[in-house]
């Protein structure tokens, strides 16, 4: 007679605020705070559509002590987010052969981070240069 | 005999246990062994085994990180037995249970039925891309062709990723990673023709949609196999192939 009783134990339940999987739950956590920056984006670009009384009070909300500590929160949340995203960037796609070598993953981060930074710094010059001579 | 091997130490193992004829469900159960420097978990628990409570249930084989068998959580963490040190451990308390994920058929032996099923609906052979009778020599490959898929082909089938990852313990269905490593060893094999027979079966949330790159099955895999590379590079692979169905027919092996 057999006597198999498999016994089935359950996944811890908070599995996600513990080590190691702490850091996936923050990783993903930072998306919301991109999702939140963009809503917030589109706000303005409704208000703007909206006419100009709407436009000045997004103007006043955003010059708040209140929205800038906001702000402060989603860009540290947004360079996380960019951080891990480039992390994850070699997960996806094939192994990278050069010269009959895979080419280590931090290499793909690293190289796909600068780009982001330059265009990123490209992006800043062209908006103040806009700024400055309209 | 060197002062490394001869135990002069001791060390408390708590070790889940669970016989199925007479407890209602595992329970913690402590021993006391003497360890040397040199002394894997997997001797340890060997040495409980010879020495204090024959009826303790482990599994193992190779004791050389190559057959995979000794899979086991060390504190809380998916481990080779044979690969952990007690040294490195001590001197605190050690807690030893079954791979998470898994139902435990005894003590610290799982079932392993669902995965081997996983592995054998993937195709895990060369399905060659053309024909080729022997006496026309072998498949050639330069040595980029083989590093494109070499990683994978290192996987012992331990299931320590399975017991890293939090979806395959939502979902005992999903195929996961180390069966989606085993996948991509074969199509990323410049010989292989297999490629549209394995993508068929890892659509959908069982396949590889329902991993959200969570990624510590690679960090736990004993040998650097990148198990979450081959199931988030075959998310694209899968998405592309659900488009290009619509075009073109299919056949079956
Ligand atoms: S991918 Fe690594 S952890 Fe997973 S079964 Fe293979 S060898 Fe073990
Ligand atoms: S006994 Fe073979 S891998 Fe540990």
């Amino acid at each position: 007679m057999s006597e198999r009783r498999p016994f089935h134990r359950p996944q811890p339940r908070h599995w996600w605020a513990h080590k190691p999987y702490l850091a996936y739950t923050v990783r993903e956590l930072s998306g919301v705070a991109v999702a939140v920056y963009g809503a917030i984006l589109l706000a303005g670009l409704i208000c703007l559509w909206r006419g100009p009384e709407a436009y000045a009070v997004y103007r006043r909300i955003l010059s708040s002590d209140a929205a800038f500590a906001v702000h402060l929160v989603l860009l540290a949340a947004m360079l996380w987010h960019v951080l891990t995203w480039f992390q994850i960037l070699p997960k996806t796609m094939p192994k990278l052969i050069l010269r009959g070598r895979p080419v280590p993953q931090r290499q793909v981060t690293a190289i796909a981070l600068l780009v982001a930074m330059v265009c990123s710094a490209a992006l800043l010059v062209v908006v103040v240069a806009i700024g400055v001579t309209s | 005999m060197s002062d490394a091997t001869i135990p002069s130490k001791s060390i408390e193992l708590r070790v889940l246990r669970y016989r199925p004829a007479s407890d209602r469900e595992p329970v913690l159960v402590s021993y006391r062994v003497a360890y040397s420097d040199d002394m894997s978990v997997l001797q340890a628990l060997q040495s409980i085994k010879d020495t204090q409570d024959g009826s303790l249930s482990f599994r193992w084989s190779c004791r050389m990180a190559v057959c995979g068998s000794c899979g086991m959580m060390i504190n809380g963490e998916p481990k080779l037995a044979c690969n952990t040190f007690v040294r490195d451990l001590a001197p605190d308390a050690v807690i030893i249970e079954p791979l998470q994920n898994f139902p435990i058929e005894r003590d610290l032996v799982v079932t392993v039925g669902d995965f081997v099923k996983k592995i054998e609906s993937i195709y895990p052979y060369i399905i060659p891309k053309v024909a080729k009778p022997v006496e026309d020599g072998a498949h050639l490959q330069t040595p980029a062709q083989m590093a494109a898929y070499e990683s994978f082909s290192d996987c012992i089938n331990c299931m320590l990723c399975y017991a890293a990852c939090p979806q395959f313990g939502a979902n005992p269905d999903f195929i996961g990673p180390g069966a989606m490593a085993l996948l991509q060893r074969y199509n990323g094999d410049s010989r292989d023709g297999g490629r549209q027979f394995r993508l068929d079966q890892i659509h959908g949330e069982d396949g590889v949609w329902a991993c959200t790159a969570v990624g510590i099955c690679s960090e736990v895999c004993p040998k650097q196999v990148d198990p979450a590379n081959a199931v988030n590079q075959n998310k694209t692979n899968s998405a592309l192939d659900f488009f290009l169905h619509y075009v073109q027919p299919r056949s079956q092996p």
